[in-house]
């Protein structure tokens, strides 16, 4: 797994870095990295959920389409969240529950763009006793254009 | 035949693939989605309490579920000409190894704003044995 092998997939190394709930500021921005999107990082998603359309792997026939060329699934930023991310970011934090998202779409990323984030907690609430933090993220192309935008909301391990 | 936004009633319905999850499909969407939460890997760590809730086991990512649903509305879309532009869910049930899990959506409404025409697309998913474990609303333009 190419992209894996420069990322620490053990997350629970340097955990004690990460902020917890009560460290969370809404509003203060998380720190984040351009992340250049490979045509085989969004093919491996691609496998990870049945994506199978031709618009993501058949350059000829991406052509012929609105797009012109290849694109990834619009929910390539599942992967983007993360790589867009450094290990101290407390996405990674072990036993954070993802308890719902909501995303929208501008235009497609596609192979080879340089993508950035702009993120950041946007509320932080109890609920149920359970620790809530709601997060907002927009993602960017290297053109400055606005490839997707989307909210989330996590159950914070105590 | 060919959706179209013109023949589109609210009702109508949208199937997409059955989804066999296991450990291997989670480690999958572990390594393409970079979230190697132990959640989703670590079986020692799952016999933990977290708050009130115990999973007794290793979880699917939510996320998955996300994914599911967006590859049935592009698939859904692409045809028409149409362009998947939102999508929100919920998670209501946890989807462990073992389960096999469905996407479907129901046509909401339509609508025609100044620039151009929207679906409104209920959405879930369900397990094995019928129980929604993911629900949400999309919407898909259609350009005029």
């Amino acid at each position: 797994m190419a992209q894996a092998e420069a990322f620490e997939t053990d997350f629970w190394k340097d955990a004690n870095l990460r902020k917890a709930w009560d460290g969370i500021v809404p509003g203060a921005p998380r720190a984040t990295i351009p992340y250049t999107l490979t045509r085989e990082a969004i093919e491996l998603y691609c496998r990870s959920v049945g994506e199978d359309h031709p618009i993501y792997f058949d350059e000829a026939y991406a052509k012929t389409t609105r797009y012109g060329g290849l694109i990834a699934p619009p929910s390539i930023h599942i992967l983007l969240m993360f790589s867009c991310t450094p290990a101290d970011d407390w996405m990674r934090s072990p036993g954070t529950v993802n308890a719902g998202q909501s995303w929208s779409y501008n235009i497609p990323a596609r192979p080879n763009d340089v993508i950035t984030l702009q993120a950041r907690a946007l509320d932080k609430f109890i609920k149920r006793e359970r620790l809530f933090v709601v997060h907002d993220n927009v993602f960017f192309n290297q053109h400055g254009d606005v490839i997707c935008s989307g909210r989330g909301w996590t159950i914070r391990p105590e | 035949m060919t959706t179209s936004f013109e023949t589109l009633n609210a009702g109508d319905s949208i199937d997409g693939p059955k989804f066999a999850v296991s450990r291997e499909s989670i480690r999958l969407f572990c390594d393409a989605s970079l979230d190697y939460n132990p959640l989703h890997l670590d079986d020692d760590y799952m016999k933990g309490n977290f708050g009130k809730t115990n999973f007794g086991g290793i979880i699917m990512h939510g996320m998955n579920n996300f994914g599911l649903i967006s590859r049935m509305l592009t698939d859904w879309a692409y045809p028409a000409g149409a362009i998947h532009r939102r999508l929100e869910t919920r998670w209501v049930k946890p989807v462990k190894p073992g389960d096999t899990i469905q996407p479907t959506g129901i046509i909401k409404s339509k609508q025609v704003t100044k620039n151009s025409r929207w679906v409104l697309i209920d959405v879930m998913v369900r397990n094995q044995t019928g129980e929604k474990v993911a629900t949400g609303e999309a919407m898909v333009e259609f350009p005029n």
